[in-house]
């Protein structure tokens, strides 16, 4: 039956309904916000790290805050560690304090100071302490303690507290005391005071330690005296004791400078250096730690001089370290920070912070007061300056990351104590006033020795295997070759490195020889091998199939191998023959030979284990990128050359290799990347020392191993922990440029191929 | 077939001008047999040195000559190395597991092969493991018990050594059902109190007496445990040493005999799968070295799963979003190749980041929100299992976005057109067509993902991995899932017993064992991804024309 009609479907059957629609159109947006979302918080993982590493490169900040009255004209100006309650004393018996809040006065009484004829005033910005020569030769000092005041468990004002220390007389000489300086490194201290009567003048230092019984607590005794008059010429002008209580630097009106050591129980002078050819010094104070000092001139020039050796033998002595730009020639002021080597120096009304060792100006700026006195805070949150006429302000310092800079971290710093500037790591160390040394260099070039002897070993392995699996492997061989390879992915790196650092280094320690031949061996009895194979008759090879030869040859192999490791010791026992300085014995030890001919170390984990070891992470990376760059170069270019009768070889060499030449190059920089970011095979085989030799047979400190290391115990927000960010950053650009040429080079040559 | 094809190759056939070359290909060759044999000979070494460390070896009896003395001493060759004296001459050196740590100070003796007067097998010797000091090697000399002593030659006492061990088992199960789990709620229930009376939850005279009535309860478990510790002192073992000396050894303190010297290959091997067992389902001991592994692997596990929980859904839809919505321009190209970059970034960097977004970020807002009574000791403020999942899930984000992708390009755009012509809609296309055949591909990358998730271990250093994380990620004791808790993790377990054990080489068999469960895992995983992948490629061998 056959109908007239023609079949005219329901048109709502081709509408489609609208929850379909919407739902389609619901999951198209979701899918598209949730993709970019996915893609932005990726990127958002290097925004993140970028803004932890940011205020590392940001100059100090200062903001002036509050302005003070007190009446004073302050010849000490001292503050409490949080800034909020300054002191001023200008000799007599009174200490003057002004809340910086209030803007309140108070005074407290020094008690015995009443009727005492004060000559002669310092301050140890480090203990809090006055230290007061007086007119009939005594000297003393007393101490401005402040403690916080809770109420209701939250931090309310400060308390001071004036606690004077006994009297001690100085022996030699007449007259007023008119210099006085004072050393304290807690249980030794030394006092070194200068007295002038008539035109002669005597220099004393008298050494004090806290003797006590058992019974009672400690009380501060007098242990030796030692006049120095004699070691010191012309008129002193200033004199200076660091907070270890045995540096003395004096300085006098020709510009000299006498460095005198308090050392057992005598003083005797060391060194006396003459900083700016001739000219008098305006200012000159110890750093943090006391090893350094800062040195102005009175025309502005400013230099740091330190203590060091200049061979290791030698006594450690002053040397000018670091030269700063001129401050100018106004009268000078001077304050120095409690927690690292930030100092500020003014002149007149420009005032300069500085940090020794960057050697950078961490801010710069004018006063509206003339400053008579300076002081930062223990906490190095804010300074103040006072005018002759009491007035004081506060500025408020924001400068969390002083040491920072990229010439802290990519150039040569001359760290206190070395005898010249060097890219040193060493970020913490066991006393407060250490100098956190911060340079990454040691590091990246770790990361880059690591990786290049990675790379020595694995590439050519890498590369040769590649060739032959892709050349010359027959398919259903190459079926099972290939994942075999592979399969060295999945061993994990942590696996590696504990392989590398107790089976394998223990191994090779003492067969280095033996390696040695190794290398040699078997790359040449491969070459043997094939050199005799082709020269073998005809009917003979052509038994065998194609491709097998790496099979063929792991025979001849295992005997090379087997050949140069017993052969080591004998080679070792001919040219690594190591003999002993003091007797002449001859002992045949490569571990002993190398340091004595090359001068470098020998070390337990070496590059060389590493070398091998990373071999294992990076061959494979390596292997499967250029061999399916070598697989996909087009069948009929390869048939054309064998048809124009070029062997096997000739078709590699001179068709495959320079069509897949940017795929090789591009794994060779994805493996670079492996190896550079390889962490625990680092950490476990290199001994993590930070060193900048290229010695086969020394270990490394890698940029990566380093934040595995170091991170975890890095306070958040430090300069340390910022810089481990960098370092994290440094490794990320590494990676990312390399895999980015990685990947233009592939999918440059994935056209390539498409347009043959 | 195809050996005729082969055969015609003929490449060999080489003479005269056409052999140029061809060491060269020998020398390709010979690369490629050193990669194929440093694969296969890493896997045989892990191999061999992970499953001999479960194998019980012979204890033997030695003399060494000691100065003018003979000395006897029981335990079996670990290592024979040779060092050289100080004139270069090289001298055999073998290390020597004597056991008995608590007698003899050190567990390995080191001494000169030529020193070891003579070598022999005694019968009835016992490697004892014990909780404390290593194991213990000596001869059986009685069991004391309350009801009296038994002699090592009397025929009750193997029967009654092996119901000591069965009940120390049951006993030790016991304790640590009411030290685990109850006495673990009761302190938590104590804590809890705490934190409800600061924030003000409870009155301080409630919180007292709710604190008074668990402390109670507690002292009860106590009591009970200490009752079973009591009855474990009960027993002791006495067994003699080789050098004559004898020491007793509390029930409590034993944990399993086995004689090697009597026991045939099957006996060995019986007591391989045992201690096999053990190292998988058991709390590790003394600093890690001894014992089992089995809060590592569980750690390793849990952090895994959670890890491809959060990198399976953002991984295939920005995979979908980049082949399916996006544009197809310069843009995606460039976002397409950075993820491709992203898979080359060191993993240190991702843990850096780990590190200071989600613990110090993340974490520690969620404590100021959620958790502020516990302030200053944070909860979620501090590393844990939930940031390093999470942080591995950036990781192995590329890695499951380009598989994805792969997947999605893969499937046949005559496929899709027919889904479209049929009238089904994008997203339709995208569920019941493109998507169930793409697969197989995402999951291949999904585990290729968690393959490179499990064996990572530098990120995790930063982010919560600990060497004894006492208390499992997930338990009995309500919330039940503590994501915010620290875990153990194998592949750390491997770097923490050979780089930070106070002593290495007792704790090298542990180490390979550890390894060797490591390597299984990862093979395995890839194993199950390149087996998916080939049946992948038939599924589109039929399917596409």
């Amino acid at each position: 039956m056959k109908s007239d009609k023609p079949f005219t479907p329901d048109p709502k059957r081709f509408e489609v309904s609208k929850a379909t629609l919407w739902f389609d159109r619901m999951m198209g947006w979701g899918i598209r916000f949730g993709g970019i979302a996915v893609i932005v918080a990726v990127f958002g993982i290097f925004y993140f790290i970028g803004k932890e590493v940011m205020p590392l490169f940001h100059a100090g900040e200062v903001q002036k805050s509050t302005t003070v009255q007190s009446d004073t004209k302050p010849l000490v100006l001292g503050v409490d560690e949080w800034g909020e309650l300054p002191f001023f004393y200008s000799g007599g018996s009174k200490v003057v304090f002004v809340d910086a809040k209030t803007n309140q006065r108070s005074e407290l009484e020094i008690p015995g100071f009443a009727d005492l004829k004060i000559t002669a005033i310092s301050y140890d910005v480090v203990k809090s302490r006055v230290s007061i020569g007086l007119e009939d030769g005594r000297v003393g000092s007393f101490l401005v303690n402040y403690q916080r005041a809770f109420e209701n468990g939250e931090a309310k004002g400060v308390i001071p507290e004036i606690k004077t220390e006994p009297w001690f007389e100085l022996k030699a000489g007449t007259g007023p005391v008119t210099k006085i300086a004072y050393g304290d490194s807690g249980d030794s201290r030394i006092i070194v005071a200068k007295r002038e009567f008539e035109g002669t003048r005597t220099v004393e230092v008298l050494r004090l330690g806290m003797k006590g019984g058992l019974i009672g607590g400690k009380t501060l005794k007098l242990l030796s005296e030692t006049d120095i008059t004699s070691e010191i010429d012309g008129d002193i002008t200033m004199i200076r004791a660091s907070q270890d209580g045995q540096i003395i630097l004096v300085a006098n009106d020709k510009g000299e400078v006498a460095y005198l050591l308090a050392e057992g129980s005598g003083v005797s002078k060391r060194q006396t250096f003459t900083p700016f050819a001739g000219s008098p010094l305006a200012e000159m104070d110890f750093l943090f730690g006391g090893v350094s000092a800062i040195l102005t001139a009175e025309d502005g020039t400013q230099q740091q001089w330190s203590l060091y050796r200049v061979t290791e033998d030698a006594e450690r002595m002053f040397g000018m370290t670091k030269e700063f730009p001129n401050i100018g020639p106004e009268p000078k002021t001077f304050a120095k920070s409690q927690r690292n080597r930030t100092f500020i120096t003014g002149a007149g009304r420009k005032l300069s912070i500085r940090h020794s060792t960057s050697g950078a100006t961490r801010w710069e700026g004018e006063l509206d007061i003339d400053p008579v006195a300076l002081t930062l805070d223990a906490k190095g949150q804010s300074f103040w300056v006072a005018s002759a006429n009491g007035e004081a302000q506060k500025f408020a310092v924001d400068d969390h990351h002083p040491d920072a800079g990229m010439q802290a971290f990519f150039g040569k710093v001359w760290y206190e104590g070395g005898a010249g500037p060097i890219y040193q790591w060493q970020s913490t160390g066991g006393t407060d006033d250490f100098e956190a040394k911060l340079s990454l260099m040691p590091l990246i070039f770790g990361s880059l020795k690591g990786t290049t002897y990675a790379l020595l070993f694995s590439v050519p392995v890498a590369l040769l295997a590649a060739v032959f699996s892709a050349a010359f492997l027959p398919p259903a061989v190459k079926q099972i070759v290939k994942p075999t390879m592979e399969i060295m992915t999945s061993l994990p790196s942590v696996v590696l490195g504990f392989l590398a650092g107790l089976w394998l280094a223990p191994i090779l320690e003492d067969r280095v020889p033996s390696v040695l031949m190794m290398v040699i061996f078997i790359p040449t009895t491969a070459l043997i091998v094939g050199y005799f194979w082709c020269r073998t008759p005809l009917a003979f090879r052509n038994r065998f199939a194609g491709g097998f030869e790496w099979a063929i040859v792991i025979p001849f192999l295992a005997l090379a191998a087997y050949t140069g490791w017993s052969l080591g010791p004998v080679i070792e026992k001919i040219f690594f023959v190591y003999t002993e300085p003091g007797t002449g014995k001859q002992i045949a030890d490569f571990r002993l030979w190398w340091p004595q001919a090359t001068g470098t170390s020998f070390q337990q984990r070496n590059s060389l284990v590493l070398g091998f070891i990373m071999g294992f992470a990076v061959i494979p990376v390596i292997f499967t990128i250029s061999e399916d760059a070598l697989s996909n170069v087009p069948k009929n270019l390869t048939a054309a050359a064998s048809a124009l009768g070029a062997n096997r070889w000739q078709v590699l060499w001179s068709v495959m290799l320079p069509i897949a030449s940017s795929g090789i190059f591009s794994a060779l920089m994805i493996g670079f990347g492996r190896a550079v970011g390889e962490t625990m095979v680092m950490v476990m085989a290199t001994g993590n020392t930070p060193i900048m030799e290229w010695n086969l047979f020394s270990g490394m400190r890698t940029l990566a191993a380093n934040i595995a290391v170091e991170l975890p115990e890095a306070p958040v927000g430090s300069t340390h922990y910022r810089t481990l960010f960098l370092g994290a950053v440094v490794l990320f650009a590494m990676t990312f440029v390399m895999n980015t040429i990685a990947e233009v080079l592939r999918q440059r040559l994935r056209e390539k191929n498409k347009l043959v | 077939m195809s050996k005729p094809a082969k055969k015609s190759q003929k490449p060999f056939a080489t003479t005269g001008r056409s052999r140029k070359g061809e060491p060269l290909v020998w020398l390709t060759a010979g690369g490629l047999a050193i990669g194929v044999i440093m694969a296969l000979g890493l896997l045989l070494l892990i191999l061999v040195k992970g499953t001999a460390s479960f194998w019980p070896k012979r204890i033997e009896l030695f003399e060494l000559q000691r100065g003018d003395q003979v000395e006897k001493m029981a335990g079996y060759i670990t290592e024979i190395q040779t060092r050289k004296d100080p004139t270069g001459k090289e001298i055999d050196e073998v290390q020597i597991f004597r056991a008995n740590k608590d007698l003899n100070g050190e567990a390995f003796l080191y001494v000169d092969a030529k020193d070891i007067v003579s070598r022999s097998t005694p019968k009835n010797i016992l490697l004892i493991e014990r909780l404390t000091y290593g194991p213990a090697i000596g001869y059986p000399v009685a069991i004391t018990t309350k009801e009296g002593r038994i002699e090592s030659n009397d025929q009750k006492f193997s029967s009654s050594l092996r119901s000591t061990l069965e009940s120390n088992e049951e006993i030790r199960k016991q304790l640590l059902q009411i030290e685990r789990k109850q006495i673990g709620r009761v302190s938590a229930a104590i804590e809890q109190s705490g934190y409800d009376e600061k924030a003000k939850r409870i009155t301080p005279e409630q919180a007292t007496t709710q604190r008074a009535e668990l402390q109670k309860e507690f002292e009860k478990l106590k009591a009970k445990a200490d009752a079973l510790y009591a009855k474990m002192r009960e027993t002791s073992l006495i067994y003699r040493v080789a050098d004559d000396r004898e020491k007793s050894l509390e029930s409590g303190q034993l944990l399993a005999v086995f004689a090697s010297n009597d026991h045939g290959f099957f006996g060995r091997l019986g007591e391989t799968f045992r201690r096999a067992w053990h190292f998988l389902s058991e709390d590790p001991r003394e600093a890690n070295m001894e014992g089992g592994v089995f809060p590592a692997i569980f750690g390793t596990v849990v952090m895994t799963l959670a890890m491809s929980l959060f990198v399976t859904p953002f991984g295939v839809i920005a995979a979908i979003y980049l082949r399916e919505y996006a544009k197809q321009g310069l843009l995606v190209r460039i976002v397409r190749v950075s993820v491709n970059n992203l898979a080359g970034v060191p993993s240190i960097v991702f843990g850096v980041f780990g590190l200071a977004f989600f613990v110090y970020v993340v974490g520690a807002n969620i404590d100021q929100a959620f958790y502020s009574e516990k302030l200053p000791t944070p909860t979620f403020g501090t590393p844990g299992i939930l940031w390093a999942s999470l942080t591995l899930a950036l990781l192995t984000l590329p890695v499951v976005i380009v598989a994805t992708e792969e997947a999605l390009s893969a499937v046949p755009r005559g496929v899709r057109e027919a889904a479209l012509a049929c009238g089904a809609s994008k997203w339709q296309t995208i569920q019941r067509v493109v998507l169930p055949a793409s697969l197989p591909g995402i999951l291949t990358g999904v585990i290729l993902a968690m393959a490179r998730g499990a064996c990572e271990v530098a990120p995790l250093m930063l982010v919560g991995v600990v060497k004894l994380a006492p208390s499992l990620a997930i338990d009995g004791v309500a919330p039940f899932i503590h994501a915010e808790r620290k875990f153990m993790h194998l592949g750390f377990h491997i770097y923490d017993l050979g780089f930070q054990s106070p002593d290495a080489e007792a704790a090298k068999p542990m180490v390979y064992a550890t390894a060797l469960l490591l390597i299984l895992v990862v093979v395995i995983l890839n194993l199950t991804a390149i087996l998916i992948r080939n049946r992948l490629k038939k599924r589109f061998a039929v399917s596409s024309f």
